[in-house]
C-alpha cells in the first residue's frame, strides 16, 4: 500500500508544483524515486512530529499543499495539540497520511499499537478523516481531497480489502443489503475483508465506510430502523455513527486495556475476535 | 524611552485597567522588540494582506495586548477599538485570533508553536524563492518547551536565513526553569546568535538588519519584565496578571519617562 502510496504522490507531484512532502523519517527509501524527482519538494525533516505537523500548518498558510507522513500514534496522539492548533484552529490545512494504524506495527507492542488516531481525529472541528480500505480508495481519496485547504487525515493501512466498489469522498457503500435483515454491521477501512468474509452469507446488511469524517448520515438512515452493530478495529466509526443515526448501535472491537501480545496483524485480530469466525461468531449473538 | 514606545505603554495601562486583563510586565519587556520588528519588516496597515509583506508571529501569545497597540500605532486599527480587550463581543481577546485582528498572522496562546510554525512558512518561502522573511518573537517561559528547540533544530538544518527569532530574555523563568546562558544554547544549536538590550530600539533594528550567515537568526533581547515601571520591574511576579485600579494606573503612568 506504501509502494501505491508513493506512485500516487508522484502523479500528483507531476502535475501540481504545489505538493510538498514532510516526512518523520520514515518511509524515506521506499520514496527515493519521489526525492529523486522532486528534490526541491522533499524533505525528511527528522524525528520531530509536533514541528512536522506546525511546519505543515505554515506550509499551508503560503498556499502551499503539504503531505506529512510518519507513523500513526506519533503523528495524531503525540502530535494532537499541533494539529487542533496549527491546522484547525488557524485554518491553515494541511494533509496528515499515516502508517502503522490499529495493529498493522503488531509485532512492536503496545507503544506502536494506534486505535486512537481517527477518532481523536474527528473531533476536530473542520477535519476530514479518511480510512482507505483498498489501493484504489487511498488514490481517489488522497487526489480529490489533498489541495482543498483543509486538515485532512488519511490512513494508510498494511493490508486491504479486495472489493472493487465505487469511491467518493464521504459517500458510504452498501455492501450486502437483504430486505429481511433485523441487523446492519457497519465497518471501515481494510478490515472489511473480514467483516465481508464473516457476512456474505448470512441475513445481514453490510455499510462500509472508507469517510469517517464527514460520515453518510444519509446511507446510515436508510438503516436506523433495524439493530446496528459497529466493527471496527478502532475508535472513531462507532462514535460516529452514534451521532449520526437514532438507532440502537452496538460495538465489538477495541477493549478496555491494552494490547500486550506482539506477534502479526491477523495475529492480534484473531485475539480480539476481529478475525473472520470472530467476527462471525458475534454477528451471530447480535442476530 | 522612544516615543512610539511610551505610547504603546501608556495604551497598555489604560486598556489594562478598562478591561480588568492584561499581562503588563510580561507585554512591557516586548515593547521595543515589537517596535523594532514593526520598523524593519515589510508590511502595509492599509492592506494587512498583502502578498509582499513579511510575517510577525507572537508566539508568546498572552502579550496580546502590546501587540494589539503595536498594530495600532501602526496604523492597523484605531486603538480605541482595543479598549473593549477580552470582552465578550471583541475581536481582541487576550489571546489573538488571526481570523479577526488585521494584522495577526497566528492565533497563539499555548506556547511553543510560534516557532515551528514560523519555520514552515520560512521554508515555505525558500521552495517558492521568494524574498519574504518570517520574524517570531519567543519567551524565556516558553523555551521550556521542547518545540522550540526541535524547530530550531529543524530551521538549522533547512538554513532558513530567513528566518529571525527574538528571543525576550526577561528572566522572569527563575521561578522554575530558567534558561540560563541561552545565547550559548542557540549558538550550540547553530543558529546565528545575537545579544542586545531588549529596550534599545536602535540596537535591535541593528541586529534585525545584520547578516545571517546561511542561518536562522536568534536575537537574544535582554530584558526586564516590566520595564518602563519601577512598580512592575520590582514586583513582577505580583503584577504578572493583574490589571490595575485608576489610582495604580495614574501611579504606573507616572513612573513612564
Amino acid at each position: 500500500m506504501r509502494k501505491h502510496f508513493k506512485e500516487v504522490l508522484i502523479k500528483i507531484a507531476e502535475k501540481d508544483e504545489r505538493l510538498v512532502l514532510l516526512l518523520g523519517d520514515i518511509s524515506v527509501f521506499l520514496l527515493k524515486d519521489f526525492s529523486d524527482r522532486f528534490p526541491d519538494r522533499f524533505f525528511n525533516i527528522g524525528i520531530c512530529e509536533n514541528t512536522l505537523i506546525s511546519m505543515a500548518a505554515g506550509m499551508s498558510s503560503q498556499n502551499l499543499h503539504p503531505i506529512v507522513h510518519t507513523i500513526a500514534p506519533f503523528i495524531t496522539e503525540r502530535s494532537y495539540e499541533q494539529v487542533k492548533l496549527d491546522m484547525c484552529y488557524n485554518g491553515f490545512g494541511g494533509n496528515i497520511v499515516s502508517c502503522g494504524g490499529s495493529f498493522d506495527y503488531a509485532w512492536d507492542g503496545a507503544t506502536h499499537h494506534c486505535y486512537t488516531d481517527l477518532e481523536l481525529m474527528r473531533m476536530l472541528p473542520g477535519m476530514e478523516v479518511m480510512q482507505p480500505g483498498s489501493k484504489k480508495e487511498l488514490g481517489l481519496l488522497l487526489e480529490s481531497q489533498y489541495a482543498n485547504g483543509k486538515p485532512s487525515y488519511f490512513r494508510i493501512p498494511a493490508d486491504e480489502h479486495h472489493l472493487d466498489l465505487p469511491v467518493e469522498f464521504g459517500k458510504a457503500n452498501v455492501v450486502l443489503h437483504k430486505d429481511s435483515a433485523e441487523l446492519t454491521v457497519i465497518t471501515a477501512g481494510p478490515l472489511l475483508k473480514n467483516v465481508y468474509e464473516a457476512c456474505k452469507d448470512m441475513n445481514v446488511n453490510l455499510l462500509y465506510f472508507h469517510t469517517i469524517k464527514p460520515l453518510d448520515a444519509e446511507v446510515l438512515a436508510r438503516y436506523s430502523k433495524t439493530k446496528m452493530l459497529v466493527i471496527h478495529d478502532a475508535f472513531g466509526l462507532f462514535e460516529s455513527v452514534c451521532a449520526a443515526v437514532d438507532a440502537k448501535v452496538k460495538y465489538h472491537g477495541i477493549p478496555d486495556k491494552f494490547c500486550c501480545y506482539y506477534g502479526t496483524l491477523e495475529d492480534i485480530r484473531r485475539l480480539l475476535l476481529l478475525d473472520a469466525p470472530g467476527i462471525r461468531k458475534i454477528v451471530q449473538e447480535n442476530l | 524611552m522612544d516615543c512610539f514606545c511610551k505610547s504603546v505603554r501608556q495604551d497598555i495601562l489604560r486598556i489594562s485597567q478598562h478591561s480588568g486583563h492584561g499581562h503588563i510586565p510580561t507585554c512591557f519587556s516586548v515593547v521595543e522588540m515589537l517596535a523594532a520588528v514593526y520598523s524593519e519588516m515589510k508590511h502595509n496597515p492599509a492592506d494587512p494582506s498583502w502578498a509582499g509583506r513579511d510575517i510577525f508571529i507572537l508566539s508568546k501569545g498572552h502579550a496580546a495586548l502590546a501587540h494589539y497597540c503595536t498594530l495600532a500605532h501602526s496604523g492597523y486599527f484605531p486603538v480605541k477599538d482595543v479598549y473593549n480587550f477580552g470582552a465578550f463581543s471583541s475581536i481582541f481577546g487576550c489571546h489573538a485570533d488571526r481570523h479577526r485582528v488585521p494584522g495577526v498572522e497566528l492565533s497563539t496562546g499555548s506556547l511553543g508553536h510560534g516557532s515551528c510554525v514560523a519555520a514552515g512558512i520560512a521554508l515555505a518561502f525558500k521552495i517558492k524563492k521568494s524574498p519574504r522573511k518570517v520574524y517570531v518573537l519567543i519567551g524565556d517561559g516558553e523555551s521550556n518547551e521542547g518545540t522550540v528547540w526541535e524547530s530550531l533544530m529543524v530551521a538549522a538544518h533547512q538554513k532558513l536565513d530567513n528566518l529571525t527569532v527574538l528571543l525576550d530574555h526577561n528572566k522572569s523563568q527563575i521561578r522554575c526553569l530558567p534558561i540560563t546562558r541561552p545565547a550559548d544554547k542557540f549558538r550550540a544549536f547553530d543558529c546565528e546568535t545575537i545579544e542586545v538590550d531588549g529596550h534599545d530600539v536602535n540596537a535591535l533594528k541593528a541586529a534585525l538588519s545584520a547578516p545571517a550567515n546561511g542561518k536562522p537568526k536568534v536575537i537574544v533581547a535582554d530584558t526586564i519584565k516590566g520595564c518602563g515601571c519601577k512598580t512592575l520591574a520590582e514586583n513582577m511576579f505580583a503584577w504578572h496578571r493583574r490589571s490595575p485600579s485608576k489610582e495604580e494606573m495614574e501611579m504606573l503612568l507616572g513612573e513612564l519617562k
